[in-house]
């Protein structure tokens, strides 16, 4: 005969409500927490694979210039005089390849503030120690970082690279470049910074998200256009180029690499063209973040 | 070994709230709230006044969104206009309408708003798991909350309120939208709030919802305090007896003049039936009627204490 197993006791808990007692911030905590949850939302993190798929491609792509460019010079190390100094992109080239990035800008910074409004989240975001400047700084600071990270991963393949397949050793190649290690990242800082603050702030115009994105190429396109029509109706290049709020932050990438705004730009050979430039940008800039603060002043509940 | 469960918090023995001439005028000229002055005890507070009385004003004040026009606010003991950010992190808020992202868990809401209240990631995601146990959500907590039936969502709201364990809840119409049996279970939930240590400001103009699961009642109209008080104190002040009585016609009048004479305010109903009000007189309303039935020979058919409900004493005290 089969014995029985022993009875198993067992009890439910009702386990209630737990009090917290453990640490808790403050404004600098939840400003830290905004940004932390933008930036995942951006990169796709913790949603489906189809959120993923664009973001984490954009980076891909932009980092193709910097493999190809660091496998072309490896491969060519050994005939040097095929491929004399192989180089076909500078670092202050590669940070004009960023401007794609606002493609990145056109689709993300409308899905990180456009659904707070739309599904009126808003009124619960405020009702945490939060303040719109503090939202503000979150959201431009989410997308600005993975532009500047999506900016700043290449060219840190591109130098890491160089160094190491270069001819002429790693050490000589790294004090010749040196410059590079402060320049990259103030340039890819004043493009970034730049647009995210007008993608966020014509994102919030409104609540829907396709509007915001269209808004975002819209004005790059409109602005680029009216301005190439000034610049090619000029003998020598004409201040009318700043109205290209796309290029503004290209003209000062060229004051932080060459000190001077460069041959190609639509603003060469203007006297001031370099101080027109960093007032032109310190405009747009700041009407973005004046935008914002006013759309985020208060909140219905 | 059982687990070991912390004994809930003390409750606050101060006012969770104390407004003092609170006056709220906007850009436009509106007066939203009028010398507003009340002090609120811890423990379910019912808010109540109709649409446009000024609840959401003082719900927009008590969270340090604006600064009144005038007056002093005082939440939790803690002076909003001192620190009117970092009072939120006393709080916790529940809107009426929808304000959750819709392609989100609840999981993953529930935590974000427990780590925008300050609370570590770790911590934050833990006590959603508990909050969304302890609303009944546990089962669907990594469903996205687009999919979530009215109910559902409201009590994904409740737990976002309840996360950071706060000390006051400021919860918006919660009954707003659900079916007879969702309304059970948010009252239930509400009413169990104070049990946590965790005192709950109600704003609706739902009286029955009030008096169910609330110790206190605050009554706003058009911007002015109405009424403030604990609600069984305020049924007891302004109860009624009704009283029936029979044995030869017109047995109602002559009771009504007999308790007249005796100074005690009675009011005839019909022929049979007259309704003395208890609140003027206590005791010795319910001691004259026996001497004055007995006196006048009368029978006594049926003698009832009828009590006042919330809506017969907001709709006295606002036509005041």
């Amino acid at each position: 005969m089969t014995a029985l197993p022993p009875v198993l006791s067992g009890a439910v808990y009702d386990r209630g409500y737990r009090p917290y007692d453990g640490p808790r911030g403050g404004r600098r905590e939840a400003t830290f927490a905004l940004w932390r949850l933008s930036v995942r939302r951006a990169l796709g993190l913790r949603r489906s694979w189809r959120q993923k798929v664009f973001p984490w491609s954009l980076l891909a792509i932009a980092t193709v210039p910097a493999v190809v460019n660091v496998g072309v010079g490896y491969a060519a190390r050994e005939s040097p005089a095929d491929f004399p100094d192989f180089s076909f992109i500078s670092y202050r080239e590669y940070v004009g390849v960023s401007t794609a990035l606002l493609l990145f800008v056109a689709l993300t910074a409308p899905d990180v503030v456009c659904p707070d409004r739309a599904q009126r989240v808003l009124p619960l975001l405020f009702s945490r120690p939060l303040t719109g400047v503090d939202y503000v700084a979150a959201k431009v600071g989410a997308i600005a970082a993975i532009v500047f990270g999506f900016g700043f991963l290449p060219q840190v393949v591109l130098f890491v690279g160089q160094t190491f397949v270069t001819r002429d050793g790693a050490l000589d190649y790294f004090t010749d470049h040196a410059e590079a290690l402060w320049q990259v990242p103030a340039a890819l800082v004043v493009l970034a910074v730049y647009y995210a603050a007008i993608g966020v702030a014509l994102a919030s115009l409104t609540d829907r998200r396709i509007v915001g994105g269209v808004a975002i190429l819209g004005l790059a396109l409109v602005t680029s256009g009216i301005a190439s029509i000034f610049v090619a109706s000029a003998d020598d290049g004409t201040a009318l180029a700043v109205i290209n709020v796309l290029a503004l932050p290209l003209a000062v990438r060229d004051l932080i690499f060459l000190g001077h705004v460069s041959d190609d730009s639509g603003l060469s050979g203007v006297s001031g063209g370099g101080v027109l430039a960093v007032t032109a940008y310190l405009v747009v800039l700041l009407s973005a973040v004046a935008l914002l603060l006013h759309r985020y002043r208060e909140v219905d509940l | 070994m059982q687990p070991t469960v912390p004994p809930p918090p003390a409750p606050p023995t101060g006012p969770i709230l104390r407004a003092a001439d609170l006056t709220m005028t906007y850009p436009g000229g509106t007066t939203a709230l009028d010398d507003f002055t009340v002090d609120v005890p811890p423990g379910s507070v019912g808010l109540v006044g109709a649409n446009g009385a000024g609840k959401t004003t003082l719900f927009r004040l008590m969270l340090g969104l604006m600064e009144p026009s005038a007056g002093a606010l005082e939440v939790t003991g803690r002076p909003v206009a001192s620190d009117p950010v970092g009072i939120r992190s006393h709080l916790g808020y529940m809107p009426e309408h929808d304000c959750l992202p819709l392609d989100q868990t609840a999981a993953d809401i529930v935590a974000t708003f427990g780590e925008l209240a300050g609370l570590p990631a770790r911590a934050a995601r833990q006590r959603a798991s508990d909050m969304l146990d302890l609303v009944g959500l546990d089962e669907a907590r990594f469903r996205p909350v687009g999919g979530f039936s009215t109910g559902m969502r409201q009590r994904t709201k409740l737990a976002q309120a309840l996360v950071a364990d706060p000390q006051l809840v400021l919860l918006d119409e919660p009954t707003a939208g659900l079916d007879p049996l969702g309304r059970e279970d948010m009252l239930e939930l509400v009413g169990r709030l104070a049990g946590f240590g965790i005192s709950a400001i109600l704003a609706t103009h739902l009286l029955d919802d009030v008096q169910r699961v609330c110790q206190h009642v605050v009554m706003i109209d058009r911007g002015r305090l109405v009424l403030a008080g604990p609600i069984d104190k305020l049924m007891q002040t302004t109860g009624l007896m009704r009283v029936e009585v029979g044995g030869r016609p017109a047995a109602g009048r002559a009771l009504a003049d007999a308790l007249a004479a005796r100074d005690i305010v009675a009011a005839l109903v019909d022929e049979h039936t007259v309704e003395v009000n208890t609140s003027l007189h206590g005791d010795a309303a319910f001691d004259a009627v026996r001497d004055v039935t007995a006196d006048l020979g009368l029978r006594l058919y049926a003698l009832s204490t009828r009590h006042r409900s919330l809506d017969d004493v907001f709709m006295q005290e606002a036509r005041r």
